[in-house]
């Protein structure tokens, strides 16, 4: 009783170490964690895809999916699928979020202009194994939605952040 | 503020209206093609006896006649192309044009002598449907029982140096329901954003280190003398094949070319890069080619070498400089 007790402690301890409450509130909240696949091919100028979230609510969780769907198709780009070639990342300059960090900070905002591309295509609040409770009072879900691809990049090559195709000609 | 201050700014606003409108480079053409492997798969083709050589070349006039998928998946990617600031030329109008210009060349003669339009074999060599970049396009539908799919391949060739510059290739999924045009749709649309991605690399690459070009420099058969040919040059004696190469080297991008062949007739220079940008003679900036390029190469041959020579364009990639005559 007492070695399996030890075990247990160890493993726990292990664990904690490889990563703390610390380390995945840092996870959970990075800019770079997008949790992103394609669903097929959308109509012309869209993206149809899965995304996650993570919150504190299935609310909070389901807005942080949507606002990290549209950063995914801005800085990283969403990776091929079955059936689905990859989408490359609206901005290819690795340090563009830096660069513009004011406008992004606008346009990421709580209620900010990012939910100008962005529709989901799930009305209900996300159940089953989409409805993940990672830890007391803190979710994952994943939500299906629709990105306006064309007009965001749109907007960017307008602000001047992506680059136009016939730059300079 | 005073007048001269606001004649001051205006001078100034107009100059830099006039500075930005200036830089602009060359922009290229680009047009559709279905493949060569696409059009005989098809039957769009025809068979010739080419000195013994049985030779099958694709007519695209048929292809575009006959294949409403092929126009199908030509009109979408149009649509995305000039969504994007790159309206693409369109191979059937061409095709089109080309018919009726040899017509009116038939047939169009000066009022007062009768006479005909001037025009060499060259140039009706030249009358054919050519574009800068070639987007060379091959699809297949497959069919498995009740279910299609697609087999898309896209390759962007610059129709100069013969490099892929961008490429998109993949294969749907199988589908029972949708017919092969929706599918046909949905290949363009999922494989369009990879192509444009690389063909922004590509023009990228090309503002930061110039316009990747081919030159050749020939020989005229009734010159005196040949590329081995040695002259003057700055004191030393020095064969003509070095003199140009010189040039070259002290012309491009960071002096980035390549010298893939020559003999005492002929010198190909490949991958050369050239600026996009020149300053003209009246100290205005204007958009560089290879046409200027080369005819910076022949006005310093006869400058200082007292060397006669002829252009010899071939769109905006590649040039010939024939030396000996004009």
């Amino acid at each position: 009783m007492i070695i399996i007790s030890l075990i247990f402690i160890t493993q726990t301890a292990y664990s904690q170490r490889e990563l703390g409450r610390k380390e995945r509130k840092i996870l959970y909240n990075s800019s770079y964690n997008y949790e992103i696949q394609p669903l097929g091919v959308g109509q012309d100028g869209t993206k149809v895809v899965k995304v996650w979230g993570y919150g504190k609510s299935v609310e909070d969780a389901v807005q942080v999916a949507k606002r990290n769907a549209v950063a995914a198709c801005i800085f990283r780009g969403i990776p091929a699928g079955p059936g689905v070639a990859t989408t490359p990342a609206i901005v290819r300059d690795p340090n563009a979020a830096q660069e513009h960090a004011d406008y992004f900070e606008e346009f990421f905002q709580t209620g900010g202009k990012y939910l100008n591309f962005i529709s989901l295509s799930t009305d209900a609040a996300p159940s089953g194994s989409d409805r993940l409770k990672i830890k007391r009072k803190y979710y994952k879900v994943g939500v299906s939605a629709q990105v306006m691809y064309d007009n965001l990049r749109r907007e960017l090559e307008q602000e001047g952040i992506a680059r136009r195709l016939d730059k300079g000609f | 503020m005073t007048v001269k201050n606001n004649v001051l700014i205006v001078l100034l606003i107009v100059f830099s209206i006039q500075s930005v409108l200036a830089q602009r480079a060359r922009k290229p053409t680009i047009m559709v093609v279905p493949s060569e492997r696409y059009c005989i798969d098809q039957g769009f083709s025809q068979t010739f006896d080419n000195q013994g050589l049985e030779q099958t070349i694709p007519n695209y006039r048929k292809a575009m006649q006959n294949d409403a998928q092929l126009r199908l998946v030509i009109t979408k990617m149009s649509g995305i192309m000039a969504d994007r600031g790159f309206p693409l030329k369109d191979l059937e109008q061409e095709l089109r044009n080309l018919q009726t210009q040899d017509a009116e060349m038939e047939m169009l003669m000066s009022r007062e002598s009768g006479s005909m339009v001037a025009e060499s074999p060259i140039d009706r060599l030249k009358r054919v449907a050519k574009a800068d970049i070639i987007l060379d396009l091959d699809f297949t539908i497959n069919e498995r029982g009740p279910q299609n799919w697609i087999t898309f391949n896209l390759r962007g060739l610059d129709a100069y140096t013969s490099k892929i510059i961008a490429s998109a290739a993949g294969t749907g999924n199988p589908s029972t329901s949708a017919p092969p045009d929706l599918l046909l749709e949905e290949a363009v649309l999922s494989h369009m954003d990879e192509f444009n991605s690389r063909l922004s690399s590509h023009f990228e690459e090309m503002f930061d280190i110039g316009r990747e070009v081919s030159v050749t420099v020939r020989v005229w058969n009734s010159s005196y003398f040949d590329l081995y040919e040695f002259f003057d040059y700055q004191g030393h004696d020095m064969e003509l094949i070095d003199i140009i190469e010189y040039w070259i080297e002290d012309n491009t991008v960071e002096g980035r070319y390549s010298l893939s062949d020559g003999s005492a007739n002929f010198l190909r220079f490949e991958q050369v890069r050239i600026p996009l940008f020149m300053t003209d003679p009246r100290g205005r900036e204007r958009a560089y080619d290879t046409r200027r390029f080369i005819s910076d190469l022949s006005s310093y041959l006869r400058k200082e070498f007292n060397i006669e020579s002829q252009i010899h364009q071939r769109g905006l990639g590649e040039a010939w400089l024939i030396i000996g005559e004009r």
